[in-house]
């Protein structure tokens, strides 16, 4: 079993690199990622959100909804925990 | 070939940290021990992707220099690292250690019950529970 798993780990892991061969070189300031929408956000950052930190600027006030919704996520982890591990008087060991 | 390979080989460390976590959810019987490649996973998703974000040359972190008090200038958008895989993976590493918890409480529920994290254990066990039960 685990040499079908190591077959398949290996196949999978291959596929990945022959799929890096078409990705842009490490660090290229030119690459599509670093050249079609975020030089919009390092240049307007601070005068549309007066915040110097970008990753701040971005987090808290362009995805400020997102932000919310991550805290609900991190909410019901945390309900789903203590949910789970409460001492129940009236279960017995289930 | 050389430029190709320091141009590439950071991608495939992130490969095969992959190929490890993948190998280590699939083969590992011990529970405890998936869930940490289930991190490991992740792990490799997020340097790949904050390795994306990445400038070579005189760059600075996605912080502005002389922001406040020098009145209005203009920020070239070369001189810093791209910000928004390092956002995007502050909400992805949000979302692993939501995972990571509800795992880890599910895990001492089994432990509980079982007293044991082996799967196949565990599989025998529930399956003899289910033939006194008939």
């Amino acid at each position: 079993m685990k040499v079908i798993i190591l077959i398949f780990v290996i196949l999978s892991g291959g596929l990945l690199i022959y799929g890096t061969m078409d990705m842009p070189a490490w660090g290229d300031p030119n690459s599509p990622a670093n050249t079609y929408v975020s030089p919009l956000y390092i240049e307007e950052a601070y005068s549309k959100t007066e915040t110097p930190n970008i990753v701040s600027a971005v987090l808290a006030d362009y995805r400020g909804y997102d932000t919310m919704g991550e805290t609900t996520v991190i909410f019901t982890a945390a309900l789903i925990c203590a949910l789970l591990l409460r001492k129940n008087s009236d279960d017995d060991e289930a | 070939m050389l430029d190709f390979i320091i141009a590439k080989y950071n991608f495939w460390i992130y490969v095969v940290l992959m190929m490890i976590g993948l190998f280590a959810m699939l083969a590992k019987r011990n529970l405890v021990k998936k869930l940490i490649g289930m991190n490991i996973f992740q792990t490799a998703i997020i340097l790949y992707y904050v390795s994306i974000g990445v400038k070579k040359g005189k760059v600075h972190v996605p912080i502005l220099v002389g922001a406040h008090g020098h009145g209005e200038h203009l920020f070239k958008a070369a001189d810093y690292l791209n910000p928004l895989p390092h956002v995007l993976m502050l909400t992805a590493i949000v979302v692993s250690i939501a995972t990571t918890g509800v795992a880890l409480a599910v895990l001492i529920l089994i432990y509980r019950r079982y007293n044991t994290l082996n799967e196949d254990e565990i599989i025998e066990l529930r399956q003899a529970e289910q033939e006194a039960e008939v």
